[in-house]
């Protein structure tokens, strides 16, 4: 059993033969039991390193490792929901979970995927073709719920649920990670939604990995500085972005060491962090968690 | 993590018989039409037509009574039942090119069926074989009902369509299966490399469209041929598959046939001729024809599956788990 729900090194994503990058030289490592965020503007590449990582894809470049495993390898222990969360309208919802449970034999759990459906107040004789959105997203996710996998992979699951929805579903999942160990990846442009469920982030932008480890020493690791535009320079430091308004200059710095006096410091929310890497694609990376270990190549 | 042998194997083909549940209705439907009307050529439309001609052959007067309107009945439903299985085919490979994997992969749900227990190999092959059972057992069976209806009108029907023609040969015959296989790989293939309904639909008529062509163009030359000379009064042979005729002259050297337009520009070409040549498939080539135009279809049948398999590994990636894509792939192709 791997403590590294997902290990990637100099992974990349190209599409045609000439086609753009999707992902370049990724390289980051996501323990497991973590709630992971994957965050970053649209088409930074979220979706395809989630379908990287369900074995959906194969890369052109690098090494995906899943639950210690090949993608391939590990797709009965993992769940996936696509971003426009595909079911075969043809069916009704009753019909769908029962393919769930026929087509996962042995590890199969009837009572989480109903528990899903039944949150939303769903007919289970309802064919699928005529769910709204986000009663769409509640049975894809009872899907990947019931086979109760080990690492649950999400792409942008909130984003056409309604906030009771939202809050509810979301409740379900934290229960799920807390209950069996479930490690999941939700992908969001928006910080916000996801800020308050997740204790892990990896932050993509320009099909690279800008930011990953744990938020809090990720916070840590940034402090949001105020001074007059002329007082002692930052050099010392890593300068993540610097704004100057008028005679005053506020910076996102990472501190090499004690700061000079007459900066006024405090903490950045992690919205802030986001946004400042994202605006500065020169910014150093960091990644709070080591890229590869020998345990996991093993 | 090592898969369990104890644990069942998930249960694939029935969900795709139901996810197709209307397409196999439709081709039920079909093929019950079909044989329904193959059985009655070959009964009682086939005695009326056989009687209306014994009436038309025994009558010597310049106005007789004898019934037309069987012979043309007949006539019409063997047609209507002949093209009917000549172009099934071209439905099955536009039906497996849009349904079967264009669409899944435009809306995303073979990813959700590849998230869902069933690996891509094991996806493909369910898609390959269980369709390929069932279309291989309906046209054989409507392949033999059609053999039959026409061997009931061999002889006895004067305006009976001939072993040789190109509608009644294929109908008449395995190659007809072969094709319609051919067309469910092609449209397979069309659907994993547009990923997209209409135009996987579009791709997968039109590549099967080419097989038949190309398979017809080969089928004469996959057997020896026959030549034979015969006189000028007997003329050339006409009821087989015929490759090239022409005059032979006297010198014994082969013409080409004279393309004479006035009754003195005919005389002067056949006078120095001694008789016709004719380089031909005789009916006793019937089966060896049909058989290495099978095989021929079956072989392109099993390259496009192959195809099939290797799209589908460059799309994701291992098509399994381990080292078993080889396994697959042999059994696409022994399928």
């Amino acid at each position: 059993m791997s403590d590294t729900a997902i290990e990637a090194t100099g992974l990349g994503k190209r599409f045609g033969r000439r086609g753009g990058r999707a992902l370049h030289d990724c390289a980051f490592r996501l323990p497991t039991g973590r709630v992971c965020a994957l965050v970053g503007p649209n088409g930074a590449g979220k979706s395809t390193l989630l379908a990287l990582a369900a074995g959906l894809l194969a890369p052109t470049d690098g090494r995906l490792r899943v639950l210690g495993t090949s993608p391939a390898a590990a797709r009965p222990r993992v769940g996936y929901v696509a971003q426009d969360k595909p079911l075969y309208p043809q069916l009704t919802i009753a019909e769908i979970l029962r393919m769930g449970a026929d087509l996962n034999p042995g590890h199969w759990d009837p009572a989480a995927a109903e528990h899903v459906v039944a949150g939303g107040d769903l007919e289970p004789g309802t064919r699928i073709r005529s769910l709204s959105g986000g009663q769409r997203t509640r049975v894809a996710l009872a899907l990947a719920l019931g086979k109760r996998p080990e690492l649950l992979l999400l792409d942008e699951p909130m984003a056409d649920l309604d906030p009771l929805a939202r809050h509810e579903l979301m409740g379900t999942l934290m229960a799920q990670a807390a209950q069996y160990g479930t490690t999941i990846v939700m992908s969001s442009h928006v910080v916000a939604e996801l800020e308050d469920s997740c204790d892990h982030l990896l932050l993509v932008g320009g099909g690279r990995i800008r930011l990953a480890g744990e938020i809090d020493d990720l916070l840590a690791a940034h402090v949001r500085v105020t001074g007059a535009a002329d007082s002692d320079r930052l050099d010392a430091h890593a300068v993540v972005e610097s704004r100057v308004t008028g005679r005053q200059l506020t910076a996102l710095i990472r501190p090499a060491g004690p700061l000079p006096a007459g900066w006024r410091a405090s903490a950045p929310t992690l919205e802030e962090l986001v946004l400042a890497h994202l605006r500065n694609p020169e910014a150093p990376v960091l990644t709070t968690a080591p890229a590869a270990t020998e345990e996991s190549a093993a | 993590m090592t898969t369990d042998p104890t644990v069942p194997r998930p249960r694939t083909a029935r969900w795709l018989l139901r996810l197709h549940r209307p397409a196999l209705y439709g081709f039920a439907a079909l093929v019950i039409v079909l044989a329904g009307l193959e059985l009655a050529l070959a009964g009682p439309l086939a005695d009326a037509a056989a009687a209306g001609w014994r009436q038309f052959d025994a009558c010597h007067t310049s106005i007789c009574s004898y019934d037309q309107a069987a012979i043309l009945r007949y006539k019409d439903y063997y047609e209507y039942a002949t093209y009917a299985l000549d172009a099934l085919p071209f439905l099955v490979a536009a039906w497996a090119g849009a349904a079967l994997t264009g669409r899944e992969l435009e809306t995303g749900t073979a990813r959700l069926s590849w998230t869902q227990g069933i690996s891509p190999a094991r996806w493909l092959t369910v898609r390959l074989v269980l369709p390929a059972a069932l279309v291989a057992a309906a046209t054989c069976l409507l392949v033999w009902l059609h053999h039959r209806a026409w061997a009931a009108g061999r002889g006895r029907i004067d305006t009976a369509s001939g072993w040789y023609t190109l509608v009644t040969f294929h109908a008449n015959g395995p190659t007809i299966a072969a094709l319609a296989l051919a067309g469910l790989a092609a449209g397979t293939l069309a659907g994993l490399l547009l990923r997209r309904t209409l135009p996987a639909l579009v791709l997968g008529v039109l590549v099967t469209v080419g097989v038949a062509v190309l398979a017809q163009q080969l089928m004469p030359h996959l057997w020896p041929t026959v030549t034979r000379v015969t006189t000028l009064q007997q003329g050339g042979i006409g009821s087989a598959i015929v490759l090239d005729q022409g005059l032979l002259s006297k010198s014994g050297a082969h013409l080409p046939m004279p393309n004479c337009t006035t009754a003195a520009a005919c005389d002067a070409a056949f006078a120095k001729a001694s008789g016709y040549y004719t380089v031909y498939h005789p009916y006793a080539h019937y089966w060896p024809l049909q058989l290495t135009t099978t095989a021929l279809l079956l072989a392109i049948t099993a390259l496009l599956a192959l195809a099939s398999c290797l799209v589908l590994r460059r799309l994701t990636g291992a098509l399994r788990a381990a080292g078993t894509a080889v396994e697959a792939k042999d059994a696409l192709v022994t399928a």
